[in-house]
């Protein structure tokens, strides 16, 4: 090889020296033009309205109506009611864990994701709270510290702890924890229409003239927009945010549980280990990655998406990432095995490790095709 | 100059001889001996002129000489007074140096839900610190002290146990780990009372008082002061200060404490304010001690107290509008007697609208308590450390002590039921070893206890080293 790059230089310095006489010097070398042109406005403006704040707008209404089922609970001796509690818990899940995706912005200047999912849940101060505290209102529950609020907490309270299984009986379910789940599920509508509002009417709750922030990302580049100087800032944030989940379920949320070996397995890591809904999150978190790459909600009608962006560029990768995306949704939703093997049992079985295996790795190949073919897209973009 | 006095004198005698044989001859030769006289007259005339021009030449010689000699002895006089200057000033000036650098061994939880700790090891070169002084005239001096901590400046990886999945976040230590831990001048007077000025340490906490590795026993300095207070506490501003026969006293206007950086696990001593550039003073703060006996020196029994607002001086003004007033009283006791040490110290503050100041930092864009926002509105911590030298039976500079260490920053909570996972207790044994007197090696183990029955006891180790000195 070297012997060949030493003929090249040869080559070389023999032709230009021939060249020199002449007084030609067009010589410059010949750069591959990768450049790619993408009207990208329709597509941020689809991705904004449809994706991100109609996700938003659904956890606010997701939300309010968790807060109805829990006020069900109050007197009630039905395990009807229960059950629709848990239903609406599960609901409001959805929309939450989709819009991992896009997580930046509000949830994320505002600090509502601690307030809203922290996890581990602090089941040790919980109980302190249930044991002793007089009564629960969510102004007094918003002052408490994040890892007795949030998802999680009213998950233990409507689920139990998880370990055999994910039902509760309605009669288990004591006067203390009626009252604080109320609280909790109060303190959680309060903090998604929060959001909801901060992407809709104000992304600055202490400034009412502040814009939507759903404005500063359709309209980068303005001089009223001090977040967003160009498009290509917006597709950049729209990439990274889901790079940044990929990562997180990846290497966070799966593999941090899973350890590397049966041994070294760690059930208290499991993300919703009490209503065993963490393979469901886990295909949620990817489901908003595949969200924001379409551009719409699966089974919903084809709108503009970074799918079309990366089309511009390079159609065969558009279409390669897309099935990345459907493949690893798909093998997270296999972990469950053909016995609907939940998540924090799965890392503890054989079978179960090798399809959590298999699912880690169709993640890892993803996020790897998205920052090291997609992100890079983002030089080689015409903007204008 | 003999020589030549020699060759006039040689000549003289043998003109004088010429002369006799001249008279001796005949008379007629009177003309021509007058002649040779007068000439030989002449001569003498002349050399003796010369004779009178060398004397004189002699003179000013000798005056010269005296003249430079005069002239060196001045100047070694000026070389003499310069060198006793700079022996004066150098005498005003003052250096001082001390450090300590640890191994220290604990067990860590992952997680709030993990109940079975893992052993980790860690060194730490703690701190350098170097103090400069000067004492301008008998009234006036000043010091400075700079702090370098963990072994320099620079950027710094963090993990935390208690984030969602235990997480890395890498944190510029703006501020500095290189740090001014005092600028201040001093006037005094007279030994009853003395003024400093500038950037000074508050008399609140006994660490600020016995920091030096060879004044407190254990290997790092006492926690419980660390888990409530700044623990060597410096501000901006002014005191007064003095002693009346045992008594010392301190009264002092500093600048506050900024609430936006309390956080649930230290109480007030995270709202130091040594991120930025420059410190907010729109909140001042009294502190004032009174102690009786020293000590830096010995026994000493005394008390301190701290209050101020701490609302006005967080950056974002609008995210609160009530006080955040903060009180603090410290008792504290020394009896160092024969081998004997006994030190002891009690904390105790409240602060007000601690509810309202949690929410404002809970909701501050980019402020990130996370999962610590929680005040305590009471706090709380003690320590009592017990030594005894056995070098009085022993041939070994040994002193062997035994510490506890008690802090509770959540004492208690304005609305709710105050977790107890804040509540900490370290009870240890150890020993210092003094090589040499300036040197200090020690060692200690003993076990942390946390409040909640869940967590169990975990034991730590430690082994530290220190020196200190004073030129």
């Amino acid at each position: 090889m070297k012997f060949k790059y030493s003929a090249i230089t040869f080559s070389l310095i023999m032709g230009l020296s021939a060249c020199g006489g002449s007084g030609s010097d067009d010589t410059a070398p010949i750069v591959p033009d990768d450049s790619f042109s993408f009207v990208a406005t329709e597509m941020i403006t689809n991705l904004t309205n449809e994706v991100i704040v109609d996700g938003y707008a659904d956890l606010a209404s997701k939300g309010e109506a968790l807060f109805n089922a829990t006020q069900s609970l109050i007197n009630s001796t039905s395990q009807a009611d229960l059950i629709a509690a848990q239903a609406a818990w599960k609901a409001a899940r959805q929309p939450w864990e989709q819009g991992e995706s896009h997580i930046f912005g509000p949830v994320d200047s505002l600090s509502i994701d601690p307030h809203l999912d922290s996890w581990p849940l602090n089941t040790t101060d919980l109980q302190t709270q249930l044991n002793s505290a007089v009564g629960f209102d969510a102004e007094t529950i918003k002052g408490w510290n994040d890892d007795v609020q949030g998802f999680h907490t009213m998950e233990y309270l409507l689920f139990g702890d998880g370990v055999n299984d994910n039902t509760k009986n309605i009669a288990e379910l004591t006067t203390r924890e009626r009252e604080y789940l109320v609280a909790l599920a109060e303190v959680f509508r309060d903090y998604t229409k929060q959001l909801d509002d901060a992407w809709q009417v104000s992304h600055n709750p202490q400034d009412t003239n502040a814009l939507p922030y759903a404005e500063l990302l359709k309209q980068p580049g303005t001089s009223t927009n001090t977040i967003y100087s160009s498009q290509l800032a917006v597709v950049e944030e729209l990439i990274n945010g889901m790079i940044g989940i990929v990562d997180e379920v990846g290497n966070g949320k799966i593999a941090d549980p899973f350890g590397d070996s049966i041994t070294t397995a760690d059930t208290s890591k499991v993300e919703s280990q009490y209503s065993w809904n963490s393979l469901t999150d886990f295909s949620n978190n990817i489901i908003g990655v595949r969200n924001v790459y379409r551009g719409e909600y699966t089974g919903s009608a084809d709108k503009q998406g970074l799918i079309d962006f990366v089309a511009a560029a390079d159609t065969v990768l558009a279409t390669r990432i897309g099935s990345e995306i459907d493949d690893a949704i798909l093998k997270i939703q296999a972990i469950k095995g053909s016995n609907d093997m939940p998540f924090r049992q799965a890392i503890l079985d054989v079978e179960g490790r090798k399809r959590v295996q298999v699912a880690v790795d169709a993640l890892s190949k993803l996020q790897a095709s998205l920052e090291s073919d997609m992100l890079p897209l983002l030089s080689d973009w015409k903007t204008s | 100059m003999n020589s030549k006095i020699s060759l006039l004198a040689m000549t003289l005698a043998s003109v004088m001889g010429l002369g006799v044989v001249a008279n001796a001859n005949a008379a007629n030769e009177t003309d021509a001996l007058a002649k040779a006289i007068a000439k030989q007259e002449a001569e003498i005339a002349a050399l003796k002129q010369q004779l009178n021009l060398l004397t004189e030449q002699q003179k000013s010689q000798s005056a010269q000489q005296q003249v430079e000699r005069d002239a060196l002895m001045s100047k070694v006089e000026t070389v003499a007074s310069e060198v006793s200057t700079a022996q004066d000033r150098y005498s005003r000036f003052s250096f001082k140096s001390y450090g300590t650098s640890n191994y220290t061994s604990d067990e860590y939880f992952d997680n709030v839900q993990d109940t079975s700790p893992e052993r980790r090891n860690r060194f730490d070169l703690e701190r350098i610190v170097t103090e400069f002084g000067y004492q301008f005239t008998d009234e006036w001096s000043m010091e400075v002290e700079i702090e370098y901590e963990h072994g320099g400046t620079g950027t710094s990886l963090e993990y935390d146990g208690f984030d969602e999945f235990g997480e890395f976040e890498s944190e510029v230590e703006a501020g500095g780990e290189v740090i001014v831990e005092k600028a201040e001048i001093r006037y005094r007077p007279s030994k009853e009372f003395g003024v400093k000025f500038g950037n000074i340490h508050l008399p609140i906490g006994l660490t600020s008082t016995l920091h030096k590795p060879n004044q407190y026993l254990t290997v790092l300095r006492h926690k419980s002061e660390a888990a409530m207070l700044p623990a060597v506490w410096n501000e901006n501003g002014i005191g007064v200060y003095g002693e009346i026969s045992d008594f010392h006293y301190q009264a002092q206007v500093v600048s506050g404490l900024n609430s936006e950086y309390f956080r649930t696990y230290d109480w007030a001593a995270s709202g130091h304010q040594k991120r930025f550039e420059h410190v907010n003073g729109d909140d001042l703060a009294f502190a004032g001690r009174l102690d009786y006996g020293n000590f830096k020196t010995g026994s000493a029994v005394g008390v301190a107290y701290y209050y101020g607002n701490t609302s006005g001086n967080r950056h974002k003004s609008n995210k609160l509008d009530v006080d955040g007033a903060m009180s603090i009283v410290s008792v504290a006791g020394a009896f160092v007697e024969g081998p004997w040490i006994l030190r002891g110290q009690y904390l105790y503050g409240t602060l007000e609208n601690t509810d309202a100041i949690t929410q404002a930092n809970k909701t501050t864009p980019g402020l990130r308590p996370g999962n610590f926002a929680q005040l305590g509105s009471e706090s709380q911590s003690f320590f009592v450390e017990a030594g005894v030298k056995l070098d009085s039976w022993i041939n070994i500079p040994i002193t062997a002590f035994a510490n506890i260490d008690y802090s509770n920053p959540l004492m208690a909570v304005e609305t709710g039921a105050a977790t107890k996972r804040f509540e900490n207790t370290w009870s240890s044994v150890g020993i210092n070893y003094f090589p040499i007197p300036e040197i200090v090696i020690k060692a200690e183990g003993g076990i942390h206890q946390v409040a909640v029955a869940s967590i169990p006891d975990t034991n730590f180790f430690a082994l530290g080293v220190g020196y200190q000195f004073s030129l």
